[in-house]
């Protein structure tokens, strides 16, 4: 059983708009050729893609109000286990612009979430010390929402390291700054808003290369960073590894970073090395930013495109 | 089918030591009316419903009154006990059915023992989700 921690879920909404026409006449009106709409945040995608896996998982987070709802009914029909905690107020919708050309650079306007009173908190932490006794795995991720405080990831963090449940972090500020003395198994810093991370600059390859063996020495397990779209690097204390995707043709960057993780979860719970792991994992980020899918889950399309990965030790 | 391949995978359930406020607010926010109780572990050990709480504050109101004629009066019952612990008011004998069973354990089971949902627990006895009617109906169609 895995664990996935989605503080502030989302129902996303993606439009795909042949041109961004914000500058035609006064009331800018555009039509989309498509849209989509699925249950969102990180550990969402996460355990959907584990639950199309065939890997039991429980999505656990707050969620409020009918879109709240609506995103419990649509993790509920993946038969993924829920354990949510509802609050007052309307989980967030968050809203993508995809223009046909530049679909590397989508327009995102996503909201704040509703504010988690503290009993909410509270509550939380009980229902996931119950879970995490049973878990294999931790995966924490995402933005946290207002009230929730920004050691919550180094609470949830400790309290699977005191059962020896390994965690993967995906976050980005203070929220991972906190959490890395925790010591996580995996840590896979959210570097969309920046490379300016948890007080490290990941800017160059070398750079990340540095900061993921400092954080190795601590402790860590893993160090895993996406750079320049089309590499991750895999630092490790057996060594470091530049994963580079070729001839990709971008369609939807979106889903990209949590296929990323949900694929290597994935690969490492059905026994593969994390090395491997990571090549299945970069395969099903690459086989989700070629298609207009926010996370490709057919296997044999994630399979298609391992070749497409290659490894190179640094 | 196993009862664990019909059921609704949710583990909202309520603490012993929980509120009944808290667990009012509970069942208003999921629109649920009735939970499980569970320990530190997961295993069950109780039951309640918004049926309890009503009969909580007011006891005997099911076979005595069949009929509310002052609603300051529940309210006033009702925040006389909101600080209580909901361990008083649950059920603590709790009918529940192993995920492994079958569906029809399962239906036979609800019949005759007149329940709408059952908690389902594993091998150990941890509570993994709950079987509704729903549930069954939709898996006979």
């Amino acid at each position: 059983m895995i664990i996935t921690v989605t503080p502030n879920p989302a129902i996303d909404k993606i439009y795909w708009i042949e041109r961004l026409a914000l500058d035609d006449g006064e009331l800018p009106v555009m039509r989309a050729t498509r849209s989509y709409l699925t249950a969102g945040g990180k550990g969402i995608n996460v355990s959907i893609f584990l639950a199309r896996m065939g890997i039991e998982n429980i999505a656990m987070g707050f969620i409020a109000g009918e879109t709240g709802r609506a995103v419990e009914r649509r993790v509920r029909d993946e038969g993924i286990t829920t354990s949510f905690i509802w609050v007052e107020g309307e989980t967030r919708t968050n809203v993508t612009l995809l223009e046909r050309g530049h679909e590397q650079r989508p327009i995102q306007i996503t909201e704040q979430g509703p504010p988690i009173p503290p009993e909410a908190i509270k509550r939380f932490l009980t229902q996931y010390k119950r879970a995490v006794s049973r878990a294999r795995y931790v995966f924490l991720g995402g933005s946290l929402p207002p009230g929730v405080p920004e050691t919550f990831y180094q609470e949830l963090t400790h309290l699977a390291q005191q059962r020896h449940v390994p965690v993967i972090v995906n976050a980005a500020g203070k929220a991972l700054m906190h959490a890395l003395p925790e010591k996580p198994w995996l840590v896979k810093p959210d570097t969309r808003q920046g490379t300016d991370v948890a007080g490290a600059s990941l800017k160059t390859s070398q750079e990340i290369v540095e900061v993921g063996r400092e954080w190795v020495a601590q402790g860590i397990e893993a160090v895993l960073v996406s750079h320049h779209i089309t590499h991750d690097l895999l630092i490790t204390r057996e060594g470091a590894w530049d994963l580079e995707a070729r001839d990709v043709q971008f369609k939807n960057l979106l889903g990209a970073e949590d296929a990323l993780i949900a694929g290597t979860l994935s690969a490492m719970v059905q026994g593969a090395s994390l090395l491997e792991a990571t090549r299945f994992g970069m395969a099903a980020a690459t086989a989700s930013a070629e298609s207009e899918e926010l996370v490709v889950t057919d296997r044999m399309a994630i399979e298609r495109v391992l070749p497409k990965i290659h490894i190179e030790q640094l | 089918m196993k009862v664990k391949e019909i059921m609704t995978k949710d583990l909202t359930a309520a603490e012993p030591s929980m509120t009944v406020r808290e667990l009012i607010e509970l069942f208003y926010r999921s629109g649920l009316s009735s939970v499980p109780v569970v320990n530190e572990e997961g295993r069950i050990v109780g039951i309640i419903s918004e049926r309890d709480i009503i009969e909580g504050a007011l006891p005997g109101y099911f076979e005595v009154l069949y009929g509310i004629t002052d609603m300051n009066h529940l309210s006033q019952k009702l925040r006389e006990i909101e600080h209580d612990r909901i361990e008083f008011y649950m059920t603590p004998e709790v009918i529940t059915i192993e995920e492994d069973e079958d569906d029809l354990t399962a239906a036979d089971l609800m019949i005759r023992k007149n329940v709408k949902s059952l908690p389902v627990v594993n091998k150990d006895g941890v509570f993994v989700g709950m079987l509704r009617r729903i549930d069954l109906l939709k898996d006979l169609l």
